[in-house]
C-alpha cells in the first residue's frame, strides 16, 4: 500500500473526468433516492397536496414539493380500516417461519454435505440450487394444484412451506460455504474430551453463528418481500404485507396516500435489517458466488 | 504385520474420507469456502448414514415441495382441464405452445427487455464501481445504493406506478419537463411502456452490479498495476490490461443472476402494466401467470412452465460451471 503516499499530480484530463465523476455520481443518488423521499413525505400528505405538480418546465416550481401540512391520517387508515396489524403479523410468521424452518434443516444437511464426500454429491447440489433460481411462476403451477388438494391454500402453513421452496436450498447452499470454513480438528478435540459426534457438531454452532444469524435474516428479507407466491398460495386468509398493499389499488379509488403509507411500513423494516447484515449482502444476493 | 498393514489401510480410507472436495478459492468461487487444510486426522470417520440420517429431512422436505410438484408439472403437462376432471391430452399443450403468438412474442419480449436491463446495469453498475472504489465517501455511498434492494419489488412497482402517473407523477412532470415524453402517461403507451419496466428493473437493481463490481475490483491486484504503470502504461490501459480480466469474471457471474432473476421476479410488471397496454410487455413469465392463474388453464400452463424451466436449468447449469471454473492462468 506504499503507493498511496506517492504524490500523484492530474494532468488537465484527469482533473475534468473527477468532475465529470462527481456530476454522474451526485446524479445517479438523486435518481436513486428521489422515489424513497418522493414515497416519503407523500405517505405525510394530504391527497390534494400529494397531487399538486409545478407547471411542466417549471424547475423552479419544485418547491411545491414541501408545501404541504403533514398529517398521519393515511398511517391510521392503514391501522384501523385496512387490517394492517394483522397483515404484518402475517408476514412476519411467514416470513419467520419459513427462515427457522430453512436454516435449521439447512444448517444440518449443509453440515453434513461439508462433511461427507459420496458419489452423486455435485448432482444433489445442482438439484438443490436450481431449486432456488426456478422461476417463481412456473414452481407455482404445480404447486398451487398440489397445495389446492391438501386445502393449504389461503393458510399460513401453506405460504410457510411454499416461502421454504426457495429459502430451504438458498440456505443449505450458502451455510454449506461456512460449515467448509470450520476445521475438523475442533470437533475431533472435542470427541476426544467425551462428547458425542452430535454434541461436537452442536460445539462448532457458535463459530458459524453470525453467519446463519444473517442468512435467517436475508431469507426473512426474501419472504417478506415476496409478492407471487402471497398473492396466489396465500390469496384470502393468509394476506402479507405485499399484497394488502397492492389491494389498496382499486379501479375506481386508488387511495395513493395509504399506498405510500403501507410502502413505508413495509419497506423500513427490510432496510433497517439490510444494514444490520451489511457485511453479508452480497454474498447472500449473489448465492455466494461473490464475497466482499 | 498384517494387523499393522490392514490399520494402516483403515486410516488412510478414513483421510481418505475427509478429503474435502478441492474448492478454489479464486472470487468465482464460492468464496466463503477456502480450502480446507489436508487434514492430519487419524480417528476414524463417522460413519456414511451418519451424515445421510442428518441430511435426509432437509432432503427430504425439499424433496415434497421440489421434486414432487416437478413430477406433477410434467404430468398436469400433458393433461387439460383442472383437477378432478382431467383429461389426457398427449402432446397437445406443446404442439400448441408452437403456434401460440403470445407465447413467441414472449420469449421474444424477454429476451428484449432482458438485454435492456443488463445492458443498462452492467453499464452504469460498472461505472459507478470505478468511481466509487477507493473515494473518501465509498461507505456511504455504498449504504445509500443499497436502498432500492430492500424494498419489495411489488411495492416498488407501486411507487413507480405513483410516479408515472399522467396526471400526478413527479417522474412524469421530469420526463415532461425535460421533453422526453409528449403528453400521457409512459405507460400507457405500447411503445413506452417496456422503457418503463427497464427503468424501474434499473433504479432497483443496478446497485447490484455495482457492489458485486466493487467486490471484483477489490481484488484487483495492485502490484500488478503498479508494475504496469511503472512499464509506462497509461491508466486507460492499466483500466483495460489488468482491472477488466480481473472483474470479467464477477461481472459474468452478475449478468448470468440478474438475467435468471429476470426470468424469477416479475413482480413490479404484474403491478405497472400486467402485460399491456397491447402485449408490449407481456414477458413470457408474465403470461404464464396469465394462463395458469387468470385463465385456470393449468394444463397449458404447465406446458409452459415446463419449458421455462428447461431453460433455467439450463442456464443454471451454466452458472453453475462459472461459479466452479478453475484459476484462468496467471496469477
Amino acid at each position: 500500500m506504499a503507493s498511496r503516499d506517492v504524490v500523484h499530480y492530474d494532468t488537465p484530463l484527469q482533473r475534468v473526468l473527477r468532475v465529470l465523476a462527481v456530476i454522474f455520481v451526485v446524479l445517479y443518488l438523486i435518481w436513486t433516492l428521489l422515489p424513497f423521499v418522493i414515497m416519503f413525505v407523500s405517505s405525510f400528505k394530504d391527497l390534494l397536496a400529494a397531487f399538486k405538480l409545478p407547471e411542466v418546465g417549471d424547475w423552479m416550481g419544485i418547491g411545491v414539493f414541501f408545501d404541504f401540512t403533514p398529517t398521519y391520517k393515511h398511517y391510521a387508515t392503514l391501522f384501523q380500516e385496512n387490517n394492517f396489524g394483522r397483515y404484518i403479523m402475517n408476514s412476519l410468521i411467514a416470513a419467520g417461519g419459513s427462515a427457522v424452518i430453512s436454516v435449521i434443516f439447512g444448517s444440518l444437511a449443509a453440515y453434513s454435505l461439508s462433511r461427507v464426500d459420496f458419489r452423486g454429491k455435485s448432482d444433489l447440489f445442482f438439484w438443490i440450487i436450481s431449486t432456488r433460481m426456478a422461476p417463481v411462476v412456473a414452481v407455482m403451477v404445480p404447486l398451487f394444484a398440489i397445495f389446492r388438494s391438501l386445502d393449504l391454500v389461503g393458510t399460513l402453513p401453506g405460504l410457510i412451506l411454499a416461502y421454504t421452496t426457495f429459502n430451504l436450498p438458498f440456505a443449505i447452499w450458502i451455510l454449506k460455504g461456512f460449515f467448509d470454513n470450520v476445521p475438523y480438528g475442533i470437533e475431533e478435540a472435542q470427541m476426544v474430551d467425551g462428547a458425542t459426534r452430535f454434541q461436537a457438531f452442536t460445539s462448532i454452532l457458535p463459530l458459524v453463528a453470525p453467519g446463519i444469524g444473517a442468512f435467517i435474516v436475508l431469507c426473512v428479507l426474501f419472504a417478506w418481500n415476496d409478492f407471487l407466491f402471497a398473492a396466489i398460495i396465500g390469496s384470502g386468509g393468509a394476506k402479507t404485507l405485499p399484497v394488502a398493499t397492492r389491494e389498496l389499488v382499486q379501479p375506481q379509488n386508488i387511495q395513493w396516500g395509504a399506498i405510500m403509507a403501507a410502502g413505508v411500513v413495509t419497506t423500513a423494516p427490510m432496510m433497517l435489517l439490510g444494514l444490520v447484515i451489511r457485511k453479508y449482502l452480497v454474498t447472500g444476493l449473489t448465492m455466494g458466488a461473490v464475497k466482499e | 504385520m498384517s494387523q499393522t498393514l490392514s490399520l494402516s489401510q483403515t486410516t488412510l480410507d478414513a483421510v481418505d474420507r475427509f478429503r474435502a472436495r478441492k474448492v478454489s478459492v479464486e472470487v468465482e468461487a464460492r468464496p466463503l469456502s477456502a480450502e480446507l487444510p489436508t487434514p492430519t486426522s487419524f480417528n476414524p470417520a463417522a460413519r456414511k448414514a451418519y451424515y445421510f440420517y442428518l441430511m435426509a429431512p432437509a432432503i427430504a422436505l425439499l424433496a415434497f415441495i421440489s421434486l414432487y410438484p416437478f413430477f406433477w408439472l410434467i404430468v398436469m403437462a400433458f393433461q387439460k382441464g383442472d383437477m378432478g376432471a382431467v383429461e389426457w391430452v398427449g402432446f397437445k399443450n406443446f404442439t400448441d405452445l408452437a403456434s401460440d403468438g403470445r407465447f413467441l412474442s414472449g420469449w421474444v419480449l424477454l429476451f428484449k427487455y432482458s438485454a435492456m436491463c443488463l445492458f443498462l446495469q452492467v453499464g452504469i453498475g460498472v461505472l459507478l464501481a470505478v468511481i466509487v472504489n477507493g473515494s473518501r465517501y465509498e461507505k456511504f455511498l455504498v449504504t445509500a445504493l443499497l436502498m432500492p434492494m430492500m424494498m419489495a419489488p411489488a411495492v416498488a412497482g407501486l411507487l413507480w406506478l405513483f410516479l408515472y402517473n399522467g396526471t400526478f407523477g413527479w417522474y412524469h412532470w421530469i420526463f415532461q419537463s425535460l421533453g422526453i415524453l409528449e403528453t400521457g402517461s409512459i405507460l400507457s403507451s405500447a411503445k413506452t411502456s417496456m422503457y418503463a419496466l427497464v427503468l424501474v428493473d434499473v433504479w432497483q437493481w443496478t446497485p447490484l452490479i455495482t457492489l458485486i463490481a466493487l467486490a471484483g475490483l477489490k481484488r484487483v491486484p495492485r502490484d500488478q498495476m503498479e508494475a504496469n504503470m511503472v512499464d509506462g502504461a497509461s491508466p486507460a490501459r492499466n483500466f483495460f490490461a489488468i482491472v477488466m480480466p480481473n472483474l470479467y469474471p464477477v461481472l459474468l457471474i452478475a449478468v448470468l443472476l440478474r438475467f435468471m432473476d429476470n426470468f424469477r421476479f416479475i413482480d413490479h410488471i404484474l403491478v405497472l402494466t400486467g402485460g399491456g397496454p397491447a402485449n408490449s410487455t407481456k414477458i413470457l413469465p408474465i403470461y404464464l401467470f396469465e394462463v395458469a392463474f387468470k385463465f385456470f388453464d393449468l394444463g397449458r400452463g404447465a406446458a409452459i412452465a415446463l419449458v421455462l424451466l428447461v431453460v433455467t436449468i439450463i442456464l443454471g447449469k451454466i452458472l453453475v460451471g462459472v461459479f466452479d471454473r478453475p484459476t484462468s492462468g496467471g496469477r
